[in-house]
């Protein structure tokens, strides 16, 4: 029952994490079409701040997502107004190229990344970086848990801003039909530009949040990336609540692949997982349920 | 304006390209020798610390008067870590640079792909760290090694268990690369004939986030030693969650690689003391140079020194011996040279013999370190320890608890 | 018409007289290397920049290829020359499983889907260990000790994998091909029975890429999971050499595959050794700055936007006389 038990709370401790960078990734597919291959590298260089910070500044990693997130955010616009708002005019044959762009992007930031801090790895270093609390004979890692409170409270902000505001509104409108949005007079580019912005500062707050737990390199990014389609698949495109789902399912069916199957599998839970809800659950979990509902 | 962005473009481009400035190489008329080492790519740390081993050793070499009189120079190549650049770049270094011999080898696998072009283009190959066993095992003439193979890392860990820890039970973790798994293959063996239950075995595919799946299965199993083969930073996440995990075996043993660097130690704090891991080189060894070399690279590079920058220094001193000791440059008098080596390197005697099913292959011994307090000691055999070993360890009160 | 077969012709004689003329065997392997690259782009360009279903998993069926003829050397003691047939069936076998699972898929959800497929089939080869040896990769004796025969192979194997390409977009299937990339469901209307041509461009796609795959083991003489099911360095790096040469063209993926080895190995060996040392660690940035650089401003490829490139080149030197 321990084993069960931990293995259930160490997934759903990883999946927090694992939603902001979904739900990122989901905004961005949702809203553009587009498929973020550098998603790991944005997050890669949020990591590179935390760190700076932290190391020479001797700000906690906790308190740089003040920095982080904005300063990620202004990357995602400039990212996205002057290299991938330009490839919408332009004729060619593939529609794919928004995301060969973004590989570009990702190998440049890995390497100007590397050339600054070598391919050496970095930690920060926290007076409760390993600590863990106990809860019976589970213990609870607890950064993780901060990292997961944020991420819930991150998350809920999120939902407000999308529902609550104007900008919100219209992000969401033009998810639904950017043609439509257009006429009803929003300014298509714009809303791009944002949500890019917006989902290059969620994953940079899983970045931040994730500093205390793991390490960093350049080429940090790749494997995140990869989870990103995986819980954007499950929960659904440009929708959140699917994200939020997919990442918390995505946290524990690792956890338990590598339980009870074995750690070498625990990679491929995901794209097993992947594959099943592509081919099964077209519209993703969420699907899930306008399909068990008919 | 398109093309105006088009040019600023390239500008910032090749601005960009031209901004990863350092020095250049300088061309040198002399006897060359290729190095392959991983010096980008995921593997380049150690890159890095064996081609700072070579170069330091290949300054000295030159300043006491080069290879009788000629100036040793190493091509240095990057194989970025995969073997199959490593083929590319080996070919090249064969065939375009005509080297006259081979060093290097870091990785398993990239050094075992290159030891094939080796032995087809019949260019001798001196492998330094590459430590399948397959390497000296596939009855290959023209490679020789000085490192252990993977399976005698844990010769003195062995000697360690049967003597003092002498546990029933052992778990084993290991990174499914083909040193990881080589490793744990091995050691599995040694448990066999010390007559320890193998409870666990299992591998795992390296940069993992959350090891706590197969960590807290091997608490449950509760086995006497827990046997770990991993590069630096899984190694000290995996040690970082057995304290959170509370999980307390009687040992932590590290099968080498990432146990013995310093960043294990900055990065898993606490979690890493009193590890003991298997280690092919120590600076207080008896060797003479050996503790000179750790200080004049400390020096130098600010950082410790850990067994792959003594693998490198040595290989490039036995390069030199060979080159000097070779009737001519052809690949047959250079091989007959190397076969004949018998010399004293700050990485300790070095001799090729038949060792078991390895050929070619320097019968060096391994040893066994403990962090004890922030210090990597020497702590088996206990002729050459620098500290008694710490056993029986009570984790909780090491850990802060 | 007569001009472009002309050009053909005598690039053919070209390569038929390369190895012959430049006997360095750095560069005849850097030009066989590339014949591979033409093999697995031109594949990739069947289906995807032809029949517009953009797979971003091809190394599944570069790395079965490769598998096959390992295995049948380690498991069968038989030659892996052998490999060059049944690896080509191999694929084409995994390429139908493939297209079951992912042609209900559209747009960016094939393409994921295929990305995660060669992501299982990696980890299968890792984990796998009996059938392929994991991590310890495959390795073989090459059969011949001089470069000319895989030469002459690696080039056989590109004419015939762009003449059977081009054949077949002359034809009729060729035609269904475009009309499926174009619109799918108006297609599909029309009557023409859209997932029997995209389950044959597949097929003609996973074959040649296959045979690649196995050529590679053969001449490289090692493969493991990581070298051969690479996401970036054969899935991506296959759709780069057709973006990059020209998707939908018959010769741009050819010029891609040049383009992309002559690019990467410049600067891995600092422009042939005549660069400081320094510019090799700048290959990864270079390979990066160059995709966006192309995406931006040559989407359609060097072949594909020649007339464009032309243009620019011919418009600066006007505007500089002035």
């Amino acid at each position: 029952m321990n084993v069960f038990m931990q293995t259930l709370v160490a997934g759903l401790l990883i999946g927090g994490i694992y939603c902001l960078i979904g739900i990122g990734m989901s905004l961005i597919m949702g809203v553009m079409g587009i498929i973020n291959l550098a998603h790991g590298q944005l997050m890669m260089v949020a990591m590179y701040i935390t760190f700076v910070l932290s190391s020479y500044f001797h700000i906690d990693p906790y308190f740089s997502l003040i920095v982080s997130m904005p300063a990620l955010f202004l990357l995602g616009c400039i990212l996205q107004k002057y290299f991938l708002n330009p490839l919408m005019e332009v004729d060619s044959i593939l529609p794919e190229n928004q995301v060969l762009m973004t590989v570009g992007i990702g190998i440049v930031l890995t390497e100007i990344a590397r050339f600054i801090f070598s391919s050496d790895y970095k930690s920060v270093k926290t007076s409760y970086g390993g600590s863990a609390f106990f809860i019976g004979n589970i213990s609870f890692n607890l950064p993780m848990c901060i990292a997961f409170l944020f991420a819930i409270f991150i998350t809920v902000a999120l939902f407000l801003f999308l529902s609550k505001t104007d900008m919100g509104r219209s992000i969401r409108a033009t998810a639904q039909d950017k043609e439509a949005a257009t006429l009803m007079g929003i300014n298509s580019n714009r809303i791009t530009i944002i949500t890019f912005g917006l989902g290059a500062a969620l994953v940079a707050a899983a970045g931040s949040l994730l500093m205390p737990i793991y390490y960093l390199f350049p080429d940090v990014g790749g494997p995140f990336t990869l989870k990103a389609f995986v819980i954007c698949i499950l929960g659904g495109l440009g929708n959140i609540t699917g994200a939020i789902l997919g990442g918390l399912t995505l946290g524990i069916a690792e956890s338990f692949g590598g339980t009870y199957i074995g750690m070498g599998y625990k990679d491929m839970v995901a794209f097993v997982i992947f594959v099943l809800v592509l081919v099964l659950i077209p519209g993703g979990l969420t699907g899930l349920k306008r399909l068990i509902k008919s | 304006m398109k093309s105006l962005r088009a040019i600023m473009v390239v500008l910032l481009s090749v601005t960009l390209c031209f901004a990863f400035g350092l020095s250049s190489s300088s061309a040198s008329d002399s006897v060359k020798v290729g190095i392959s080492l991983p010096i980008t790519g995921s593997l380049a740390k150690f890159g890095e610390i064996e081609r700072d081993a070579f170069k330091m050793a290949q300054k000295e070499i030159n300043a006491a008067g080069g290879i009788n009189g000629k100036t040793l120079q190493l091509i240095i190549e990057d194989n970025t870590g995969r073997p199959d650049v490593g083929r590319s770049v080996v070919e090249k270094l064969i065939t375009k640079d005509k080297v006259v011999m081979l060093g290097g080898g870091y990785s398993s696998s990239v050094t075992y792909a290159v030891a094939g072009v080796c032995q087809q283009e019949q260019i001798p190959f001196l492998v330094n760290t590459g430590s399948a066993d397959r390497i000296t095992a596939s009855g290959w003439k023209w490679i020789y090694r000085i490192n252990p193979s993977v399976s005698h890392y844990a010769d003195a860990v062995k000697s360690l268990l049967s003597s003092v820890v002498k546990p029933k039970t052992a778990a084993i973790l290991y990174e499914n690369s083909l040193f990881g798994t080589k490793g744990a293959k091995s050691f599995g063996k040694i448990c066999k004939s010390l007559g320890i239950k193998v409870v666990l075995k299992e591998g795992y595919e390296h940069g993992g986030i959350d090891y706590k799946p197969v960590l807290v299965k091997i608490k449950k199993l509760n086995p006497d030693i827990v046997y770990m083969v991993s590069y630096i930073m899984d190694a000290s996440l995996l040690m970082k969650q057995s304290r959170e995990l509370k999980l307390t075996p009687k040992m932590f043993i590290g099968g080498g690689a990432g146990f013995t660097l310093p960043e294990f130690k900055s990065n898993a704090g606490v979690a890493s003391d009193k590890v003991i891991s298997a280690t092919l080189w120590h600076q207080v060894l008896p060797f003479p140079g050996a503790m000179d070399f750790y200080k004049k690279f400390k020096a130098k590079y600010n950082k410790p020194v850990d067994y792959h920058g003594a693998e490198a220094y040595s290989a490039c001193y036995v390069i030199a011996d060979v080159l000097k000791r070779a009737k001519s440059f052809k690949n047959t008098d250079i091989l007959k040279a190397l076969s004949e080596t018998d010399m004293m390197t700050v990485f300790g005697p070095v001799k090729f013999t038949t060792w078991g099913k390895l050929k070619n292959q320097n019968i060096a011994s391994s040893y066994v370190v403990q962090w004890i307090d922030g210090n990597l000691e020497l702590v088996w055999p206990p002729k050459h320890a620098t500290k008694k070993f710490v056993y029986p360890v009570n984790w909780l009160k090491t850990w802060g608890y | 018409m007569g001009k472009k077969n002309l050009t053909l012709i005598v690039l053919l004689v070209l390569f038929l007289i390369f190895p012959l003329v430049v006997h360095s065997d750095y560069y005849r392997h850097l030009v066989i290397i590339t014949l591979i690259w033409v093999v697995i782009g031109s594949s990739w360009n069947l289906l995807a920049g032809y029949t517009g279903q953009v797979s971003f998993g091809h190394a599944i069926f570069f790395g079965v290829g490769a598998y096959t003829a390992g295995i049948l050397a380690t498991q069968l003691g038989i030659s892996a020359w052998w490999g060059m047939m049944f690896g080509g069936i191999t694929a084409m076998v995994i390429g139908l499983v493939v297209g079951w699972i992912c042609f209900r898929l559209r747009g960016p959800y094939f393409a994921l889907a295929t990305l995660a497929g060669g992501e299982i089939f990696r980890l299968i080869a890792t984990n796998w260990e009996s059938l392929t040896e994991g991590m310890v990769g495959i390795l073989i004796i090459q059969t011949f000790r001089s470069k000319l025969p895989y030469y002459y192979i690696a080039l056989l194997m590109a004419v015939s994998c762009i003449g059977t390409i081009y054949f077949i977009m002359k034809s009729k299937w060729g035609y269904y091909f475009v009309s499926i990339r174009e619109d799918q469901d108006a297609a599909e209307s029309m009557g023409i029975n859209t997932t029997l041509y995209k389950n044959i461009s597949l097929l003609v796609s996973a074959f040649f890429t296959g045979i690649a795959g196995a050529f590679y083991m053969n001449y490289m003489a090692f493969i493991d999971p990581n070298v051969v099911f690479s996401l970036h360095f054969v899935s991506i790096m296959a759709i780069l050499v057709g973006i990059v040469g020209g998707v939908g063209t018959i010769m741009g993926p050819a010029v891609g595959a040049f383009i992309m080895v002559g690019i990467q190995e410049t600067f891995r060996s600092s422009f042939f050794g005549l660069a400081p040392k320094w510019v090799s660690q700048a290959h990864a940035m270079a390979f990066g700055l160059l995709v966006i650089f192309v995406i931006m401003f040559l989407a359609n490829g060097v072949v594909g936007d020649w007339a464009k490139i032309k243009r620019y080149v011919f418009r600066i030197k006007p505007q500089s006389m002035e």
